[in-house]
């Protein structure tokens, strides 16, 4: 398969699980003092550190995940493209997060998604596969058969009625979302929300039946990540979601509760197509935000910025 | 002995097959059998009129021959192991009757050998349909590995409430995708009726129909080891009843020696111990050789029958639309394949590449291009896409019909060219939001402009290579309404794919960064229709330049 340039050493992945837990160790940035009185946590910095500082400060994993609980992670590893493409979750941030749940008690993680390219390729090429193999309890899955899913109805939906979702999902006890900060040629971007379209079976009718936007918000009030984590790590700015496309560097690790207010906030760290746009102009997030599934606007929300 | 090294040459072969899939390592040769049947080999290379170097394998099959004698169809082919089990587990071969006729039906295969070369001289590739190898492996890829797939979802379904009960994740969503075919039922159908055939003599096709063996009898004779029937023999004719192959004659101590396969089987019934297989035959069998020989029992009228039917049967075939059609048809070929006529001539319809495709999107062809295209590999773009990833087809290829690429050629090697049916597409047609061709295409060869208010896809030609991913993708019911047609398709019987693709200004890695290009350009600069311009600018100003999705 040509040149390894998307897969993570165990020696490097060693190196930064080391650096993030040296940071960890060696003394609690003041940050951590506020912990909870936040609405969203944006730590700046390298994937692993960035990563492990924005569930530090937003009160710890363990707010979410305590011992014996069953966790699903939702990556986006849709594409069979390396991290440095932007297409996909970084393979440290899902790592770094799985290692969190463990280390919390979870009973087990599982890494979840529906990709779009064919699974094996996806699961070896993102190196999500690679990154959480060292991690003991942690299951990296990409499913394509219907049998995984179950349906289940949508009582606030406008367009949807119906949606099958992973049963994975439906049986946990939590649902993480880490999705990765890119272009979307129907949505404008692809952020928290616009991932949730991986845990379903029939996403076409998405596009083809129902008004994308629309089925987006039904979608977020039945599938509700209690923790969000945005990579904007990495932004592809152009040509996503698949890419090719323009990569730029925000460096940001995007944590919170609320899905609109973490995607509101993704929207503005990144020019995409190369121009600025606010949390509002995005449609979909804008029919979240109208549905009461959020906070949009970014002046209403504690926001504590950080380094990692 | 014998029965240990067949079940060890199925097993390989067997197992071969199954690590023909997108995984291939470079060094291992999935289609070694393929490459070593040296009619599958000559045939190609007659039809084809090329040198094929994969081919030449199939020199090692022929000097073994030529030293040690006719011991492939014993030892080595994995058809005669099969019909070697399948015989095992029917113990019907107690109450066989007798076959009449035997000695004229023992010519057929002969004449279907000449009948295949001719035809092959004449350009039509026909040896596929009877050699053993590449019966064998279509059999495996059509019916028994979408079976053997069937059977272990089944099984993993069943088990699965235990795997989800013991907490074992990996098993407990553990699910194979199912491989299909649209040739399976015939495949299986003809293949049944082979087998249905041992009914009436054990080895039935080995000894009347099979081409390679018909072909491997005619230098089998000059090989070191003989049946030799010492002074012992009392006549029992064990030997004669035993023999797979029927090739003890009415003397018992008279072997048909094109016939005898050196399986030894006459020596292990033997009740008196009498036969044995020397490797270096006493004076006299040599100087009866040349008698023995004759033993091919073929005329020189037969041979001019079933060459002259050879010939007639090409050029018939070839008489009809579809020659001067090749290469015109609607169906698209893997990349790599050799241009259309020589591909016709080149493919063993063995069913490698279809078996190792990682996206099930190779597929057979039934009558599309006529006799001369049976099961030949197309691309069902509307079922799978091509993955980029993925180089397999080509890998596997005995004789190179489709060539092996690396994946930075084979990404060169354009297959078609995506056209938009704009009557059935949403956006175009409804003016709905829907934009999955350019979320999946790979090379962002689709790409957005701004048309009566809307931004529309649009495909750009010289970035397209034909892989599918929209075709296949697309909501719309019934049809596509991004179809691959196989205009513009590359196809090199050798160099550079790559090369090729820069003299026609193709470019299937965009630079980063691209779409901005594109939105920058509203899509209006790319000089194709002037009229699309004029219609679209005034809206154009209208509309403020914001991607999809942006308010």
């Amino acid at each position: 398969m040509g040149g390894q340039s998307g897969q993570i050493s165990r020696r490097d992945f060693l190196k930064t699980a080391a650096a993030g837990l040296t940071l960890s160790l060696a003394g609690k940035p003041g940050f951590l003092a506020a912990k909870e009185e936040h609405d969203l946590v944006v730590m700046s910095g390298a994937p692993a550190t960035a990563t492990k500082a924005a569930l530090e400060a937003i009160g710890g994993i363990s707010r979410f995940v305590t011992k014996g609980k069953q966790v699903v992670l939702k990556p986006n590893m849709s594409f069979s493209n390396p991290p440095e493409w932007g297409s996909t979750t970084h393979p440290l941030v899902v790592a770094t997060v799985a290692q969190a749940c463990i280390d919390a008690g979870a009973l087990r993680v599982v890494v979840l998604d529906y990709p779009l390219r064919p699974a094996e390729l996806c699961l070896k090429r993102s190196g999500i596969q690679e990154a959480c193999k060292p991690i003991k309890g942690v299951y990296v899955l990409a499913l394509e058969d219907r049998k995984f899913f179950r349906e289940i109805k949508v009582p606030q939906g406008k367009v949807l009625d119906r949606v099958e979702v992973f049963k994975e999902v439906l049986d946990s006890d939590v649902l993480i979302n880490l999705p990765q900060a890119k272009t979307h040629s129907a949505t404008g971007v692809s952020l928290g929300i616009k991932n949730l379209m991986g845990l379903i079976w029939d996403r076409y009718s998405f596009h083809s039946r129902y008004n994308i936007n629309q089925a987006l918000a039904d979608l977020a009030t039945v599938i509700k990540p209690q923790l969000t984590i945005l990579d904007a790590t990495r932004a592809l700015v152009s040509g996503g979601p698949g890419g090719p496309g323009e990569v730029q560097k925000p460096n940001l690790i995007i944590a919170g509760i609320d899905p609109v207010a973490v995607d509101s906030y993704g929207v503005s760290v990144a020019p995409w197509y190369g121009q600025n746009f606010r949390g509002r102009q995005v449609e979909h997030l804008l029919v979240a935000h109208q549905r009461g599934l959020g906070q949009i606007d970014l002046d209403q929300l504690r926001i504590l910025k950080g380094k990692a | 002995m014998r029965t240990y090294l067949q079940a060890l040459s199925l097993f390989f072969f067997t197992a071969l097959f199954a690590f023909a899939n997108y995984r291939l390592p470079e060094w291992l040769p999935a289609d070694i059998y393929l490459r070593l049947d040296p009619l599958l080999g000559l045939s190609a290379v007659l039809a084809g009129k090329e040198v094929i170097r994969r081919a030449f394998w199939s020199l090692i099959v022929l000097g073994t021959t030529l030293v040690i004698g006719r011991f492939f169809c014993a030892y080595v082919c994995p058809m005669g192991a099969t019909l070697d089990f399948l015989d095992l587990l029917s113990s019907r071969q107690k109450n066989r009757q007798g076959f009449k006729g035997e000695a004229s039906w023992r010519k057929v295969k002969l004449f279907l050998l000449i009948l295949f070369l001719g035809s092959a001289l004449a350009g039509l590739s026909l040896a596929y349909l009877m050699d053993p190898l590449s019966f064998l492996t279509r059999f495996y890829t059509f019916f028994l590995y979408p079976l053997f797939i069937t059977s272990i979802n089944l099984l993993i379904d069943f088990l699965r409430p235990l795997f989800q009960a013991l907490g074992w994740i990996d098993l407990s969503h553990l699910h194979y995708t199912q491989p299909v075919y649209y040739m399976t039922f015939i495949t299986f159908s003809i293949f049944a009726a082979i087998i249905a055939l041992s009914r009436f003599a054990p080895r039935f096709w080995c000894r009347y129909l099979c081409p390679l063996g018909a072909f491997l009898s005619f230098i089998s004779p000059l090989g070191l080891f003989k049946r030799r029937v010492g002074p012992e023999c009392n006549e029992c004719l064990k030997c004669q009843k035993a023999c797979p192959m029927g090739a003890v004659q009415e003397d018992p101590k008279k072997t048909n020696l094109p016939e005898c396969i050196q399986c030894r089987t006459c020596a292990e019934v033997c009740p008196k111990g009498a036969i044995s297989f020397p490797a270096f035959p006493s004076p006299d069998r040599v100087s009866k050789l040349g008698g023995e020989y004759a033993a091919v029992d073929f005329s020189r009228r037969g041979f001019l029958y079933s060459m002259t039917g050879g010939l007639t049967v090409a050029f018939l075939a070839g008489r009809t639309p579809f020659t001067p059609l090749q290469g015109k048809q609607q169906f698209i070929r893997p990349p790599g394949a050799v241009p259309e006529s020589e591909f016709l001539r080149t493919c063993i319809r063995c069913g490698e590449c279809m078996k190792s495709c990682l996206t099930n999107t190779l597929q057979p062809c039934f009558w599309e291009s006529g006799l001369s295209g049976l099961w030949t590999p197309k691309m069902d773009l509307r079922f799978a896409p091509c993955e980029q990833n993925c180089n397999v087809c080509g890998k596997v290829c005995p004789t190179q019909a489709i060539r092996s690429l690396s994946l930075e050629e084979k990404t060169h090697a354009k297959v078609g060219t995506a056209v938009l049916r704009k009557e059935l597409c949403l956006v175009w047609a409804q003016d709905k939001l829907c934009l999955i061709c350019d979320e999946i295409c790979p090379y962002n060869a689709i790409v957005f402009r701004t048309v009566e208010g809307y931004r529309r896809p649009v495909v750009i030609a010289s970035r397209c290579n034909g892989c599918g991913f929209c075709e296949q993708r697309c909501p719309i019911q019934g049809g596509s309404a991004i179809v691959v047609v196989p205009n513009g398709e590359i196809r090199l019987k050798e160099g550079s794919y790559i090369q090729e693709a820069k003299k026609l200004q193709l470019e299937f890695k965009p630079d980063p960064g691209d779409d901005k290009f594109i939105l920058e350009q509203s899509g209006f600069k790319v000089g194709d229709g002037k009229d699309l311009e004029k219609s679209a600018l005034p809206e154009e100003k209208k509309q403020p330049k914001k991607p999809k999705g942006f308010l």
